[in-house]
């Protein structure tokens, strides 16, 4: 009798701080939507304002700075050919979650139900599925998406000033993504292997012209070809529409 | 009476508030933090090649006055502290530390960046002051007011001095540019995304995002504001200012040459900026030679951790025209 009083006290305690922490503590129950702290839906353009010769374009063979490749990466990537991948049906290796995000794309971003938040690219035409909660639909197999588990990370104010959080809902958004088919970092054949883990926090910045950013920062985490987390920050900015939006499908070459 | 289920459950319930609970109040981005080099590598790293003004949003008068850059004009005494200022902090090579300054009352009055990135710190005022006249003083932190939005500090930063946007390349940026600054700290990762505007030389806002590390040791933070001295002894008391004159830049055609890059993007022409650019690029863009068999240009290998604890060995580096370089950077006698 006592532990099942216990118990019961555990459950109203626990489930009412999960309540409180989506919308300033409404009643009921929360689904990842209507928890969400920031809005990610949209259309989203990357714009290419860093590492242009390596984003925009694909880069000759064996150029690789920035990106903390072991000697077993650097090999396979001296060794990349285009015509190979094609020729193996692998002309999405660039486009693999940890490469596609560093690449030239527009982002849709939509919720496909109440627990799963659908990211599409023109560049590439692929989906990813953010899913939040413990339920997954990825496959087991590998992909090139692979399978993306969200959380919300509530805000509060920081230390000092004024502007503080106050009634406004803060918050980002933190993935990580395994289950990962072996692909690309760069277009040039950069290695990363089906042992990588992608972990990104989504911010949402809101300048005083109502311009919107999306910054990705991520952290590839790969044991077989990098010698250290490789960890870049990527910024969309908001469009109004999905005008210029220009589906076009992997292209191991260009 | 066997007290464990108990204790389990109000240990258990506690984890479950105190993970739930917001984050409010917790966020302090004092320490220093190291630069981690994975964007921008050559402009931070060995220096940029002249002439690439790729994934810059550049006026005319912005690409003009770039062009007139040489190597020998920080050399002058004017000019030597440009790249160190505010926005330049996003392209340097090393760290910086942020610390907080206390009202008397305890709480924080300003949050400071100062490093080897500036000539002044960057004192971010929190205690809610206005920006002061146009005609007040500039610097080169300039005068920077700021709020948190959640977790990520917001700080516009106006008052800037004349300086450069990029080392070593001329990009300029006038003392009418304002930045706007966001910074997030997550663990030991702190996101810088910086959105700099200019009336004269940017044609739309210039957009930065870095990752930087938490550095305990702070060893990357310890470096010297920026002094002047005399690097040319034959330009001294001369007046004369190293240039190029307007269509006589030799390099404006550098990374035609050398990467194939058409000459819209290298000059920075906003456009080439957007997924869209690549309708034009795909048509005219050829695979530059293999990095290996090429010079100049610079294609590098991984080189930071060569030679440390961690560092994969034997990696190699092309430096693009002075050889092949080995760990750490260093030519060695036994290498080619």
């Amino acid at each position: 009798m006592r532990r099942t009083s216990l118990a019961l006290i555990f459950l109203v305690l626990a489930t009412s701080t999960l309540t409180a922490q989506g919308r300033g503590g409404q009643a009921g129950p929360q689904t990842a939507r209507t928890a969400a702290p920031i809005d990610m839906t949209g259309y989203w353009v990357a714009i290419i304002s860093e590492d242009w010769r390596w984003r925009m374009i694909t880069p000759s063979r064996g150029d690789f700075p920035s990106i903390p490749i072991n000697l077993a990466a650097q090999k396979l990537a001296e060794a990349w050919d285009a015509a190979r991948d094609e020729a193996a049906g692998e002309q999405c290796k660039a486009y693999g979650a940890p490469g596609l995000m560093r690449g030239p794309t527009r982002l849709h971003i939509t919720w496909l139900d109440d627990s799963t938040l659908k990211l599409e690219t023109d560049y590439g035409m692929q989906t990813r599925l953010f899913e939040f909660g413990a339920a997954s639909r990825g496959s087991a197999k590998p992909s090139w998406q692979g399978t993306s588990v969200a959380q919300w990370v509530m805000a509060g104010g920081g230390r000092g000033g004024r502007g503080a959080a106050g009634s406004a809902r803060y918050g980002s958004m933190k993935s990580i993504t395994t289950n990962l088919r072996p692909g690309y970092l760069r277009k040039n054949g950069v290695p990363y292997s089906e042992k990588t883990s992608f972990t990104e926090y989504w911010d949402l910045l809101t300048e005083t012209n109502g311009d919107q950013y999306l910054v990705d920062t991520n952290v590839v985490n790969d044991p077989v070809y990098l010698q250290l987390p490789w960890m870049t920050a990527i910024h969309f900015k908001k469009e109004k529409d999905g005008s210029k939006w220009n589906p076009e499908p992997c292209d191991a070459r260009f | 009476m066997d007290r464990s289920p108990l204790v389990f459950l109000i240990t258990l319930a506690c984890t479950v508030i105190g993970a739930s609970v917001p984050a409010s109040a917790q966020v302090d981005l004092t320490g220093s933090y190291q630069t981690r080099m994975y964007e921008d590598y050559i402009e931070r790293g060995p220096g940029e090649f002249m002439g690439n003004y790729t994934g810059m949003p550049l006026t005319d008068d912005g690409r003009a006055k770039a062009l007139l850059y040489t190597s020998n004009l920080p050399s002058t005494y004017e000019r030597q502290c440009l790249p160190q200022s505010a926005g330049v902090f996003q392209y340097r090579p090393v760290g910086f530390r942020i610390w907080s300054e206390m009202a008397e009352d305890g709480s924080v009055l300003a949050w400071v960046i100062g490093g080897d990135n500036l000539r002044n710190d960057i004192r971010i005022w929190m205690d809610g002051r206005p920006h002061p006249s146009p005609n007040a003083l500039h610097l080169a932190g300039g005068f920077a007011t700021g709020k948190w939005e959640g977790d990520t500090l917001t700080a516009r930063v106006t008052h800037l001095k004349t300086a450069w946007i990029r080392r070593g390349v001329g990009i300029p940026a006038s003392d009418l540019t304002t930045i706007t600054m966001h910074l997030t700290r997550r663990e030991d990762l702190l996101t810088i995304t910086t959105i700099q505007e200019d009336p004269y030389y940017l044609s739309e806002p210039h957009v930065v995002s870095r990752v930087w590390q938490w550095n305990p040791r702070g060893t990357e933070a310890d470096r010297p504001i920026c002094n002047t001295a005399n690097e040319i002894p034959s330009l001294e008391d001369t007046g004369a200012v190293p240039h190029y004159l307007p269509g006589q830049n030799p390099e404006e055609d550098y990374m035609i040459r050398t990467f194939n890059v058409p000459k819209e993007a290298a000059m920075g022409y906003a456009e080439t900026l957007y997924p869209e650019y690549r309708k034009k690029l795909k048509s005219i863009y050829k695979l530059p030679a293999d990095c290996i068999a090429r010079a100049p240009g610079y294609c590098c290998g991984w080189i930071e951790t060569q030679g440390r604890p961690g560092g994969a060995p034997n990696l190699t580096c092309n430096d693009g025209g002075f050889g092949t370089l080995g760990p750490r950077g260093r030519r060695t006698a036994t290498e080619k």
